[in-house]
């Protein structure tokens, strides 16, 4: 979708992305030439269309855009082994993870990173070590048969 | 006053870059990909799953470099029948590793990711109206499982796909053209109705589809050792494809796929058999 100012007859420029409200995006363009400023209001499908591409909506020069579902895991609540799920009451000792590591980590899909974080976590606690590094990842990928 | 295509870009997000660049790193990642064949069908409960675990299995023991792709992500079967649904994903330096079966074959399933008791679900803006939504996101979701994980330098990824011909086409719409599709049904009437309609329906494409498995074909009796009818058809419809091979339906492999137990232990049976001739003639055919 495309925005033009028909008076300038210039394509208008994609300004700021609020947060999705109630299934709504309000999304506000601009036009470079007079500065006219319009809003973009989407229902929730239209919004649910966007959302389901997997595509980030934001302007140009922002690299931290604002995905229309926010940044949270739509699995994270159902998988096996994340704090949420563990529900044993036990606190396990905390891990630290490195620059490096998580690094490789955030590379992942968001969808099996909180999976990966606690059975790394739980493979480094079992050898004692409470850093997870990137020797601990090559490790775990040998261990895990990898 | 300028129209659509006079303008370049969208403004901001560059939306369709965003797309494109998702399509660029899915097909890095399938670079070491030899050959791409998914394992499909249109009709339900004929076996797809566990003839592609097993041909996987039967590949895989001559000497093949595989791995299996559950595309079933609704009802993924794969993690349990490969005994990997513990398994836990490691980033690598690039991509994220796969777990592999204790034969050796790597598998994504969602059934590692996602407990039995738990259904696959999406955030969502709009609520109770996921059949305007859901399979573009399901789809999105396959894109990027493809991009993210480390499927190296092998000789086959297979791809179980879910029921319903209608997916089987989305789904060669949506792979690469040089997919290949293997389509499984069983000698009822219904089944083979239905896989005729899948045939057609991916005929109009450009997908090359390499023939059918009769999957179900007699039942093997262990106490006779021999394969009884199990289906009994008077005028069998006709499929407009080879026909790779036939399979047997023997209770000890549902009880393998349960525990998560390798080809290799029916390796020396009618199912182990027939299995080897289906991996033989589906080599042949690629």
């Amino acid at each position: 979708m495309k925005f033009l100012c028909v008076p300038c007859d210039t394509p208008m420029k994609l300004q700021t992305v609020a947060p999705p409200e109630r299934g709504s995006l309000s999304i506000v363009y601009a036009c470079p030439e007079c500065g006219y400023e319009m809003a973009m209001l989407t229902n929730a499908y239209e919004t649910q269309a966007v959302q389901s591409l997997g595509v980030r909506i934001g302007p140009d020069s922002d690299s931290t855009t604002t995905a229309p579902s926010g940044s949270t895991c739509p699995f994270s609540a159902m998988i096996p082994g994340t704090e949420d799920a563990r529900g044993d009451g036990a606190e396990p000792a905390p891990v630290q993870w490195t620059a490096a590591a998580e690094a490789r980590l955030a590379k992942i899909p968001e969808f099996v990173r909180p999976m990966a974080r606690t059975g790394i976590e739980r493979f480094a606690r079992d050898k004692g070590i409470f850093e997870v590094d990137e020797q601990i990842l090559d490790e775990a990928r040998d261990f895990f048969g990898m | 006053m300028k129209g659509y295509h006079d303008i370049v870009g969208d403004g901001g997000s560059g939306i369709l870059d965003q797309v494109a660049e998702l399509r660029s790193r899915i097909t890095d990642g399938l670079a070491g990909v030899r050959n791409l064949v998914a394992v499909g069908s249109g009709k339900g409960g004929v076996g797809k799953s566990t003839l592609t675990l097993h041909l996987a299995g039967a590949l895989r023991a001559r000497g093949l470099r595989i791995a299996i792709l559950d595309a079933d992500f609704n009802g993924p079967s794969q993690a349990r029948m490969g005994g990997v649904q513990q398994a836990v994903f490691v980033p690598g330096t690039h991509k994220v590793s796969l777990p592999r079966t204790s034969d050796g074959i790597a598998v994504f399933s969602m059934g590692s990711v996602i407990p039995e008791s738990e259904a696959l679900d999406f955030e969502s803006a709009a609520h109770g109206e996921s059949h305007t939504w859901r399979a573009t996101r399901e789809f999105s979701l396959l894109g990027e499982i493809l991009a993210s994980f480390e499927w190296g330098e092998i000789d086959l990824l297979l791809f179980d796909l879910p029921p319903g011909a209608e997916r089987t086409v989305q789904y060669a719409d949506f792979l690469e053209p040089r997919t290949s599709f293997v389509l499984v049904t069983i000698p009822s009437d219904v089944a083979r109705g239905v896989v005729a309609r899948s045939a057609a329906a991916l005929s109009k494409g450009s997908h090359r589809i390499l023939g059918y498995v009769e999957n179900m074909s007699g039942y093997y009796c262990r106490d006779c050792n021999a394969v009884k009818p199990l289906f009994l058809s008077s005028d069998p419809v006709a499929l407009d494809v080879p026909c790779l091979g036939t399979i047997p339906f023997d209770p000890e492999l549902a009880r393998h796929c349960d525990l998560g137990i390798p080809f290799t232990a029916l390796r020396d049976t009618p199912v182990g058999r027939g299995l080897d001739q289906v991996a033989q003639r589906l080599l042949d055919a690629l």
